[in-house]
């Protein structure tokens, strides 16, 4: 089965749960996405870029010492290496080559951590076209670092007061953009979730991340384990491994300070079906429908939804969602500096840690983790939460 | 809340649904509908009941209540603000019935849900039987297109509660037709491409599309989004068959948020007028 199926529901979830304004723009990109999608010219085009400018393939690493840790043969795709740090840049390149043939010279997009800001900046410098990103208040002030990248990109940085000025928030406001100028702008989703065609999209162009784990590897792994947020680095590991059934797969979600204190960002683990931003999925919200805070350590993980192939999978039960809290992470993204002299985001470490967590399971066994990005954006964030346990102590 | 509103039973009597009969009878006297909008629970219920009987009795046909919503996409700042205020004291959707069953013991003129998709599908069926009960004539639900609104119809589809449907300046032609195929009621066109809100001027196009629609159904057109002024209501009024009115009156809790005597006044001021220019 084609999954998403023709009106983009990937089995309940997913649609397109927009208001009138919006139903002919996402209708036009999904007729032209449908044209080029399998057009040999625009994947040529897109690799070309995905080659020599992002510097793909990335490299799948064996990490020595944590395989020796936990005895079994763990590899690293290191989508940290790619050009400004993250999967994220697999994504804007495809959706820049999208607008750009569709005659948009306006881009707009979220972002929580900044890592999308940045990766929308640095196509929007790329290729030539005007770029306005919103972020929460909150995560401006977090990650200062970023909205600078930004700006010396040539990006606006617009900084969203509403709600709980997180990612969320942000989303919102592209959205309200979006619907003001919708005749000369192209909204760039960072992930795969908003209306159909979006999670679709996103998947394809960060399904190139499974594709060359196919190839590096020369062989099936046994277990796949990615970190989940909206689920666009997932989505990318695990996509080309669906057919094969006897490949395990693992979406860690952001367990924040734990499952039970309701500080967390895992809609599958701590949530329940509804519609937000355009889709019907796992979300975070109160008894009456009111979509909930989220809360992560990782700002990448800040959402409190997940992309609604994600919520199809889960029910399916063919990726298996679990959580790791904030505390853990850190000590993964510890273990992962120490040992393999490689700093982890802060989102990434989250699938460190739950190598702790199987680790009976894996023993003897093939893992690939998506090492979905690099830690640098997360210096200050680490050494404030390390001072502050130290105070505690 | 909640206890003593159990007393006023809402019986349907009539098959007709009020939204009908309210555009039969202007029709007959060559009006406009005036279809005010407010949030449920801004400032806070009280003062919101209060503020939704004073537009009736100033001269509101219809009533568009707004279900206070976390993430409400497609409403401007006046709006999100409001909606901001009124969930600070939490509102459930039995909240809103509640209200709705006082106002409608107040006067019962026809009642629209106003409303973002979660909270209902969250309620599914049970939504579908409280609004009945309430006695909800109308349901918006601004990020529901008829695409995905097989879910909800299938619940109130037997209850005379319609869904009222939305058109854009984006709206082509072909989907114009489709959407029109669906609409009960009436068609709430929207009259500018962006959130909502009041604007100083409303683009010429409206007209022209009003007409578009016209000629493809004869369902009443309701012209919302941006209208804020007299002028503005008679002008649209010539041609539509229902104005519809939020940010503005919002903006008067907003403006006079410590003084309700000065909300109530200036909403009851302004809606006398604008019903005067229909």
């Amino acid at each position: 089965m084609q999954l998403p199926d023709k009106k983009g529901h990937f089995g309940e979830y997913g649609g397109r749960y927009i208001s009138e304004t919006l139903m002919p723009a996402v209708i036009e990109l999904e007729q032209f996405y449908k044209k080029v999608r399998n057009y040999k010219g625009f994947i040529k085009e897109f690799n070309y870029y995905l080659k020599n400018y992002v510097g793909r393939p990335s490299p799948l690493y064996f990490a020595e010492r944590l395989s020796d840790i936990y005895k079994s043969d763990i590899f690293l795709k290191r989508e940290d290496l790619n050009h400004t740090g993250a999967h994220k840049i697999n994504n804007t390149i495809g959706q820049a080559l999208l607008a750009v043939k569709m005659g948009k010279k306006r881009i707009i997009a979220e972002t929580g951590a900044g890592q999308h800001g940045v990766a929308t900046a640095t196509v929007c410098a790329l290729f030539n076209l005007e770029c306005e990103v919103f972020m929460g208040k909150k995560d401006v002030e977090r990650q200062k670092q970023n909205v600078f990248r930004m700006e010396l990109l040539g990006a606006k940085v617009n900084p969203v007061e509403s709600g709980s000025q997180t990612l969320k928030d942000a989303m919102n406001e592209a959205l309200r953009d979006w619907i003001t100028n919708i005749k000369t702008t192209y909204y760039m989703i960072g992930t795969v979730a908003g209306p159909h065609p979006y999670p679709l999209i996103v998947r394809d162009f960060q399904s190139v991340i499974g594709k060359e784990v196919l190839k590096q590897l020369k062989k099936l792994p046994d277990i796949l384990i990615a970190c989940v947020g909206g689920g666009s680095n997932a989505a990318g590991l695990f996509h080309p491994f669906f057919k094969y059934s006897q490949v395990k797969m693992y979406g860690v979600e952001a367990g924040g300070c734990g499952i039970g204190t309701g500080m967390h960002a895992a809609s599958i683990s701590g949530g329940a079906p509804g519609i937000l931003h355009g889709n019907k999925t796992y979300l975070l919200q109160d008894e009456f429908g009111r979509i909930a805070d989220a809360h992560s350590i990782a700002a990448g993980l800040d959402y409190p939804g997940i992309g609604p192939e994600h919520s199809y999978f889960a029910d399916k039960k063919r990726i298996i969602f679990d959580s790791v809290t904030d505390d853990e992470a850190v000590k993964a993204f510890q273990e992962l500096c120490r040992l393999e002299g490689i700093i982890p985001a802060l989102e990434s470490s989250h699938a460190i840690a739950y190598l702790e967590k199987i680790k009976k399971e894996i023993k003897g066994k093939t893992v690939v983790i998506n090492l979905s990005g690099r830690g640098d954006k997360d210096m200050h964030t680490i050494s404030e939460y390390l001072s502050s346990n130290t105070r505690k102590k | 809340m909640g206890t003593e509103l159990n007393s006023v039973p809402i019986i349907k009597m009539s098959k007709e649904n009020k939204i009908d009969a309210v555009f039969n009878r202007l029709r007959t006297e060559n009006k406009t509908a005036f279809i005010p909008f407010i949030s449920i629970g801004d400032p806070d219920i009280d003062t919101s009941l209060e503020i939704a009987r004073t537009l009736i009795k100033n001269g509101a046909d219809i009533i568009e209540l707004g279900f206070p919503f976390s993430d409400p996409m497609a409403d401007g700042k006046v709006i999100q603000k409001s909606y901001e205020r009124a969930l600070k004291r939490k509102i459930s959707m039995e909240d809103a019935f509640s209200f709705i069953k006082k106002l409608k013991a107040y006067r019962d003129i026809p009642v629209i849900l106003f409303t973002y998709y979660n909270p209902v599908f969250i309620l599914g069926e049970k939504f579908a039987e409280g609004a009945q009960n309430a006695g909800i004539d109308g349901i918006l639900v601004v990020d529901l297109p008829p695409e995905e609104s097989a879910e909800l119809t299938k619940y109130i589809q037997d209850k005379n509660i319609y869904q009222i449907y939305l058109l854009a300046p984006t709206t082509g032609n072909e989907r114009m037709k489709l959407i029109l195929s669906y609409a009960k009621g009436f068609v709430y066109y929207v009259s500018v491409t962006g959130v909502t809100g009041a604007r100083k001027s409303l683009p010429e196009t409206i007209k022209s599309k009003v007409k578009e629609i016209k000629e493809i159904s004869s369902i009443p057109v309701g012209v919302g989004f941006g209208i804020s002024s007299k002028e503005q209501a008679r002008d649209i009024g010539k041609c539509a068959d229902a104005v519809i009115i939020g940010s503005k009156i919002i903006q008067f809790i907003e403006d006079d948020i410590n003084d309700k005597r000065a909300i109530i006044r200036r909403i009851a001021e302004f809606s006398f007028d604008i019903k005067s220019s229909l």
